[in-house]
């Protein structure tokens, strides 16, 4: 039970930073994703926390204590590896019983932990075998009894499902979910996959090239991204971006893009987007947000000729040019034009986002 | 061709084809071909070994004699001191040998694989670069060194020597197998709380066994069947090694050669080889591909 604290925490390897200052405050219990395209520092900040990295600047608090200095035997935590990590040589029971051993705890009380671990992971008959005679899933789950056998401080999991099949990921994702419900005990989740983030989170922390982007739950995220890195990020498909100018017209704001469409900004929003009036933005607004045509106040026009349809089932994805830029919508698969038509749609401007060209820091959030 | 499983079936379980069977027959033959080449002159030295000592001269190529006989045996504990002095020192020098190796390789080994330190590759390179120079080259400098160390005429200078010669292979294979340990399994037992010392004995130990195998009898056969270092740094009669006994053995009195107490002596001296071969083989194959596949 603890909280876990990162202070302007940086790692350089040599003179490349690989995180550069990064702060989060996670409450406990809390289950916190890092998501971020590879090589963002997801790994190293995880295993900063762990102690199997050296911290190069800032502080790591897990409960109340600074563990800068400890080693990862003594910080109370556990991990969940990638590969597993499960010792080869030995059977299920004594690789979990490996870190009790450690702690020098009473042998009947080693097997009762086990068992009880192994009963709420539904490995119990697989105790005896070893490593290799376990399919990817058991593994994951033997990895897993690992973590909780001990009771740590702070679950840590560095991409534990990247080496499972699409169905069963799904399948452990709602088990991890459920697990954590069962233990409550702080997590701290590594995935490159936004929708393992978006679905497991109790907070999301979007990471991009070594700092943190945005932290928040997942729907705030989804929402209001804080910068265009984040909106990019989360959600899929990708929201569009387009280059516009924000236009002031007496008290109306307009979006112009760069083919000259005109789209206007709702009431509600122009208020605070008033100082931007006549600067460059960046325009931003989701697949979902575009529809069919509808003469809803909010709703701004547009004529689509679509180049690419894609049926997904329940919705179409349909891809279309204005300007320079190609652009995405999501409809319903009910009324779907096919390539070639031209299309009347609108676009749902209380959802759309802008961003500064330069910062690409939101200007909407 | 839409259903392809159903005209599969059939073939499946009728057996493998004739050509099948024809192909195999083939590779069984050549294989047995080989080995009976390979294992004759083994198998000749152990036959000999058991005929009464004339039988054997008179006839060795004969596999089966009618009388079983000791005497050949016998007659080895009238060369020298005695074949089971010569034994006894042979079996001392090469677990001297395996000792000192194991002891030295694997955490040197270890030192090189999981720790980096300044001068590293250069002292690694350096290690390996010994590998390259004759054994028979530096017999009189390693002379002149055991010499000044007193330890000229000794059993634990000649295991000094061997063990040197077998370290840089040794190190390098312990190097190799420590490698093969995946660096997530390391900090995996570091985060479950072990220590450094828990981590080699339980981790680390364990799953290079079998380069240590490997390791332990390269070691045991190269000390073993060693001879002209041997016959160079020892000279007294009583603390020479099988291999030299053998040579005294075929060079006999008067220049005849006892050929029924030389195959005694063969086999006694190949015995644990093959013993220590087959004990061992399971590690030792797993040893020398470690690493190669993943
Ligand atoms: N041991 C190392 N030495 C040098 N650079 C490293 C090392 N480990 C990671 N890096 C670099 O640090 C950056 C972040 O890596 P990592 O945290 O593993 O990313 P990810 O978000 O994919 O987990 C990458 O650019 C990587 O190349
Ligand atoms: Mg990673």
């Amino acid at each position: 039970m603890a909280r876990l604290q990162l202070k302007n925490v940086v790692k350089s390897y040599g003179i490349h930073e690989a995180v550069r200052g990064v702060s989060l405050d996670i409450d406990d219990k809390e289950f916190v994703v890092f998501v971020g395209p590879s090589g963002c520092g997801k790994s190293t900040t995880l295993r900063m926390i762990a102690g199997l990295e050296h911290i190069s600047g800032g502080e790591i608090l897990i409960g109340d204590r600074v563990v800068n200095r400890l080693g990862p035997g003594q910080r109370d935590i556990a991990m969940v590896f990638q590969n597993y990590a499960l010792y080869p040589h030995m059977t299920v029971a004594e690789n979990i019983a490996f870190c009790l051993e450690q702690q020098r705890l009473p042998k009947p009380e080693i097997a009762a932990r086990i068992a009880a671990a192994a009963e709420t992971l539904h490995i119990t008959e697989l105790l005896e075998r070893r490593p290799a005679q376990l399919s990817g899933g058991q593994r994951q789950r033997v990895a897993m009894g690992r973590a909780i056998v001990r009771n740590p401080k702070v679950f840590l999991f560095d991409e534990p499902l990247s080496n499972l099949d699409a169905k069963l990921r799904v399948k452990m994702r709602t088990e991890i979910k459920r697990l954590h419900k069962l233990l409550p005990t702080t997590t701290v989740y590594v995935t490159h996959d936004q929708v393992e983030a978006m679905t497991m989170a109790d907070r999301v922390v979007v990471m991009n090239r070594g700092i943190v982007e945005q932290m928040g739950e997942p729907q705030q995220l989804y929402l209001a991204p804080a910068s265009k890195f984040v909106a990019g990020f989360i959600g899929s498909p990708s929201m569009n971006f387009l280059p516009a100018r924000l236009v002031a017209e007496g008290d109306a704001l307009h979006i112009l893009l760069d083919d000259g469409t005109r789209l206007a900004v709702p009431a509600a929003r122009a208020a605070t987007l008033g100082r931007h009036a006549g600067t460059a933005v960046t325009f931003g607004i989701r697949p979902e947000s575009i529809g069919p045509r509808q003469d809803r106040p909010g709703w701004a026009p547009l004529d689509a000729a679509i180049d690419l349809v894609e049926p997904l089932g329940a919705t179409t994805m349909i891809y279309f040019n204005t300007g320079s830029s190609s652009l995405c919508a999501s409809l319903n698969s009910e009324g779907a034009p096919k390539a070639g038509m031209t299309m009347p749609l609108s676009i749902n401007m209380t959802q759309m986002h802008l961003f500064d060209p330069q910062t690409e820091r939101s200007l909407t959030a | 061709m839409t259903r392809p499983a159903p005209a599969l079936a059939p073939a499946a379980t009728s057996g493998p084809s004739v050509t099948d069977r024809l192909g195999y027959s083939a590779y069984f033959l050549v294989a047995l071909l080989l080995a009976i080449i390979f294992l004759m002159p083994i198998v000749w030295s152990f036959a000999n070994s058991f005929k009464p000592a004339a039988e054997a001269l008179a006839n060795p190529v004969a596999l089966f004699s009618k009388a079983f006989s000791l005497e050949n045996y016998r007659r080895l504990e009238n060369v020298g001191a005695g074949w089971y002095v010569y034994a006894a020192n042979s079996v001392a020098i090469a677990l001297g040998t395996v000792l000192l190796t194991i002891l030295i390789s694997v955490p040197a080994g270890y030192g090189f694989s999981k720790f980096r330190f300044p001068g590293q590759s250069l002292i690694f390179m350096v290690v390996m670069a010994t590998m390259m120079i004759p054994f028979q080259s530096i017999l009189t400098p390693l002379f002149l060194v055991l010499k000044i160390l007193g330890l000229q005429n000794s059993l634990f200078g000649l295991v000094l020597v061997y063990t040197t010669f077998q370290l840089p292979f040794s190190i390098f294979m312990m190097r190799n197998a420590f490698d093969a340990v995946p660096g997530a399994l390391i900090e995996a037992a570091r985060i479950d709380g072990a220590s450094q010392w828990t981590l080699v004995r339980r981790i680390m130990l364990p799953l290079a066994l079998p380069g240590a195998a490997t390791v332990a009898m390269f070691a045991f056969l190269n000390a073993w069947n060693e001879f002209l270092a041997a016959l160079i740094f020892l000279s007294d009669q009583t603390k020479f090694t099988l291999p030299i006994m053998l040579v005294n053995v075929s060079s006999g009195i008067y220049g005849i050669i006892d050929w029924g107490a030389l195959q005694a002596g063969i086999t006694l001296t190949m015995v644990p080889c093959i013993l220590l071969f087959l004990l061992l083989q399971r590690y030792y194959v797993r040893g020398l591909t470690a690493g190669a596949v993943k």
